[in-house]
């Protein structure tokens, strides 16, 4: 139907409060790269919207040696950031300069490949998602958040508020392997962060995006590196294992069978720039 | 539906519109305030043809409900085309042959202004991953990369000045 | 020294640049006009069915919702645009009766006083389909128990009698009987759609003294014209296309699909009617390159003269022929390749899918004849064990050749373009290709 409401809430308590009012049928938007294509297409066909743009869900700040990454900072502003890196290099490999102007680092969430890119990277931080309902807010890890594909934690009249980034220890390397160069579609992309005491591995996060039904960590094959010193044969079995317990999809950018083989190739990537030298963080 | 008024600032002078609620920025500038530079070829933040700068910044307006950019700066490419001849960027769009069909045009040169803006010299490196969201089916892209290397000489002064046509 | 030359040796500025740079180009899709009304597609969600219903009850309730349009409103709904040059029989339905033969297929015209209430009512036309058996291939469409596309009882497009595009030039059995190497291979490629950045679109617009204006990106002005004229069944001089701007093409643009429904649809109204392909449209339904397979068999002798080539091509048209015929024509004509080769069998078919219509796309029915020759000369190059250069020079053709489909070369280059591209790439040719040219043969020893 056409849209006969579109409500641009001020702050969130006025968000809660519209979402409480008109209940699921109210359509969540925040940079609207996602959904406003759906409607421009009449794909979907939402009686009323909510825009966040102006709901003041926009900090951005450096917090206890980490990140507080407010839902509708844009991605352009995460990648001008320097505190983490990663994230940075996250922002950059997602979209195009103009749509990262508009997408938010909280919608990214929601996105194609399922539960989108950057949260690859957020996974091996650590981060965790702060959902604020009309009972108070609550934390989730983000690990926690994604339940299956396009499917979360998020219930009828919660938000997506932030992100927090904790201070972790380690190197980290993210890899995002798409067909193009530049604002391409992720074949696979995998996050790594390796702490290490000498030679030998204390901590370690993998995390694969298009490998699965969401962004997901390869447990087995971190479990496999702790422990272990940081060699070419370490990172070999390593990226198998990840290649193994990996959960690719076949759709228009890749196949299955190629996708679990990328997960192989760029595990062992990002494990051998660590070795050699890593992104820092 | 109840129509809604939305005021912004659109290429220095500030107007006022009456829309239905989420019509999208492009929609309004093409259909009621004739800024039909503004192209529309995806209307899915795909090809990049509806660039507009908001607040100097490049955004898609097929994905902008208009009024998220109320009290914002809006530039269209009408915008930057001067009363009189034409802006060092599509003086060197013109003589590089920077466009086939001219339907990515405009687009192109939006980017561009917003590239040169935050960046005066980009390399060619930094000048494909500034247009990566803006398709072009007819040139190749090189031609468009050589307009954008030819404008940037020309408006950071370290380029020949030839005004050859 | 010639007279001083205006245009030919300088740079020139085109004539719209200044209208491109500026965005002042006005593209069809950019007008408006008081009035104006927004025309959307139902289409079906399946790749074949038989119509059972069209419901139009709760679209006729959107608010803004003007009318509908079906196949009983549409004075000639069976057409054929090729029929301007004498192509039969006409098939192609502008809104489909009974049946729908590819996904996509249009079905209702819905037009209402906004894009959002015409997209909201095409929502909900109600459709009731009985899915039908579909294929996608072409060797499997010609298979006696395929789904049959067509209303005539096979999925053959017929050539003058003929179910493909003929050329029959010397005895091809004779000439693999005296070849020293066969070598075979089949070539097949996938549909490609042009996807010009501007979608397909167009405007039409009644005017006081009865005509109607139609502002519109074709790529094929009059023949839109035409084809409009002979669907609406008015004369032609009631129809004023303004069109020339287009938004990119490559043969995207040359089928009458979206003039014809916009242009009824503004008399039914009575107001200006804006019929624009969104970009899944332009990628779902509008027509592609054909997908092909090619199977190509060479007679080759132990030095590398071709004595003999048979081809067996066939392009996928989809439901419906378009400009298919013309491209296998064309494919027909070019598959020997700017070769002498004094025995050539060329059997081309046109066969229906229930892909979505193929057309036109930049070289249509040359490009893949090219595509599949060339790679096909290469593999004669490494059975005979030459390089590919060589292969080429020794059956290159020359003026006074007469080509397969019986015309005589007379503006062979093929030699001379060889040499100016090792030049260009540093590819050292040997004294004997460097001295040679396109010039006529001294005898016809050289041709066999």
């Amino acid at each position: 139907m056409t849209v006969t409401d579109y409500f641009l809430p001020g702050s969130l308590s006025e968000a809660l409060d519209l979402l409480g009012a008109h209940g699921p049928s109210l359509m969540v938007m925040a940079g609207g790269t996602v959904a406003m294509p759906l409607v421009n297409d009449g794909i979907s066909l939402p009686g009323k919207v909510m825009g966040l743009r102006h709901a003041g869900l926009d900090d951005l700040r450096e917090e206890g040696g980490g990140l507080y990454i407010g839902a509708t900072v844009t991605l352009t502003r995460l990648l001008r950031q320097r505190a983490v890196p990663m994230l940075s290099e996250a922002a950059r490999s997602t979209a195009s300069w103009s749509v990262r102007n508009m997408a938010t680092v909280g919608g990214n969430l929601f996105t194609p490949p399922p539960g989108g890119d950057v949260a690859v990277a957020l996974l091996a931080l650590d981060a965790s998602v702060t959902l604020a309902g009309p009972a108070g807010t609550r934390v989730v890890p983000l690990g926690a958040f994604h339940t299956g594909f396009m499917t979360n934690v998020l219930q009828d009249g919660e938000l997506l508020t932030g992100l927090r980034v904790p201070a972790v220890a380690g190197d980290t390397a993210y890899l995002k392997f798409g067909r193009k160069a530049a604002n391409t579609p992720s074949v696979v992309t995998v996050a790594v962060r390796v702490a290490r005491r000498g030679d030998t591995v204390t901590d370690a996060r993998i995390a694969l995006g298009a490998a699965g039904p969401h962004p997901l960590r390869a447990g087995a094959a971190e479990r496999a590196l702790v422990g272990s010193t940081l060699g070419p044969e370490v990172i070999e079995a390593v990226a198998a294992v990840a290649a193994e317990e990996s959960q690719p999809f076949s759709d228009g950018v890749a196949s299955e069978w190629y996708r679990r083989r990328m997960v192989r190739l760029f595990v062992t990537r990002a494990l051998e720039r660590i070795r050699q030298g890593g992104e820092g963080r | 539906m109840a129509s809604v008024i939305v005021n912004f600032e659109l290429c220095g002078r500030d107007v006022e519109v009456l829309v239905q609620p989420m019509a999208t920025l492009q929609s309004v500038l093409r259909n009621q305030l004739g800024h039909t530079a503004t192209k529309e070829g995806c209307r899915q933040g795909g090809c990049g043809s509806c660039t507009v700068l908001v607040d100097g910044e490049p955004m898609l307006s097929c994905l902008l409900p208009v009024e998220d950019v109320a009290g914002r700066r809006v530039t269209t490419l009408e915008g930057i085309t001067p009363i009189d001849g034409l802006d060092p960027i599509q003086e060197a769009f013109l003589e590089s042959n920077g466009f086939q069909c001219g339907y990515c045009t405009p687009g192109m040169v939006m980017v561009t202004r917003a590239l040169l803006d935050h960046d005066p010299q980009p390399g060619r490196e930094a000048i494909v991953e500034a247009i990566s969201g803006n398709l072009c089916r007819c040139t190749g892209y090189q031609p468009i990369i050589d307009a954008i290397e030819k404008a940037a000489d020309r408006l950071s002064g370290s380029g020949e000045q030839t005004g050859e046509r | 020294m010639p007279e001083e030359l205006n245009v030919v040796g300088r740079s020139v500025v085109r004539s719209d640049g200044v209208g491109h740079v500026t965005g002042r180009t006005r593209f069809a899709g950019d007008l408006v006009f008081p009035g104006m009304l927004h025309l959307k597609m139902v289409r079906s969600p399946l790749h074949h069915a038989r119509i059972r219903g069209v419901d139009l009850g709760e679209a006729e309730r959107v608010p803004g919702f003007v009318r509908a349009l079906t196949w009983r409103d549409v004075p000639h709904n069976v057409y054929t645009i090729l029929s301007l040059i004498g192509v039969e029989p006409e098939e192609e339905f502008v809104l489909a009766q009974d049946r729908v033969r590819y996904k996509g297929e249009p079905i209702v015209a819905v037009v209402a006083e906004s894009e959002a209430a015409a997209l909201e009512a095409v929502a909900k036309v109600r459709l009731d389909l009985e899915e039908l058996p579909a294929v996608f291939d072409v060797e499997e469409a010609l298979r006696p128990d395929a789904p049959v596309v067509t209303d005539w009882g096979n999925n053959t497009f017929m050539f003058e009698g003929h179910p493909s595009r003929r050329v029959r030039f010397g005895d091809v059995e004779a000439g693999f009987a005296r070849s020293d190497h066969i070598v075979e291979a089949v070539y097949n490629s996938s549909p490609i759609e042009q996807a010009p950045t501007e979608t397909t679109g167009c405007v039409a617009v009644p005017e006081a003294n009865g005509r109607y204006t139609v502002y519109t990106n074709t790529q094929a002005l009059y023949f839109s014209l035409d084809n409009t004229a002979i669907i609406l069944q008015v004369p032609g001089k009631r129809l004023h296309f303004v069109g020339g701007t287009v938004g990119g093409g490559f043969g995207g643009k040359v089928d009458v699909i979206v003039e014809p429904i916009a242009t009824l649809a503004a008399m039914k109204t009575g107001r200006p009617v804006r019929y624009v392909f969104s970009r899944s449209e332009e990628m779902q339904v509008s027509s592609t390159r054909s997908a092909w397979r090619i199977y190509m068999k060479d007679g080759v002798t132990r030095d590398g003269h071709i004595l003999a080539r048979k081809v067996t091509s066939y392009a996928d048209s989809g439901a419906y022929s378009r400009q298919t015929p013309y491209a296998l024509t064309k494919h027909a004509a070019n598959a020997a390749g700017p070769y002498a080769i004094p025995n050539v069998s060329i059997d081309a078919y046109c066969v229906y899918t229930n892909r979505t219509p193929a057309s036109a796309m930049r070289g249509f029915g040359v490009t893949m004849a090219s595509f599949a020759l060339e790679v096909q000369m290469d593999r004669i190059a490494e059975r005979v064990g030459v390089d590919p250069w060589t292969i080429r020079f020794i059956n290159a053709y020359h003026n006074g050749d007469r080509k397969p489909h019986r015309k005589i070369a007379e503006d062979a280059t093929l030699i001379e373009t060889m040499q100016a591209a090792a030049a260009f790439v540093g590819h050292e040719l040997t004294d004997e290709q460097k001295a040679m040219t396109s010039a006529p043969r001294a005898s016809l020893e050289g041709v066999r």
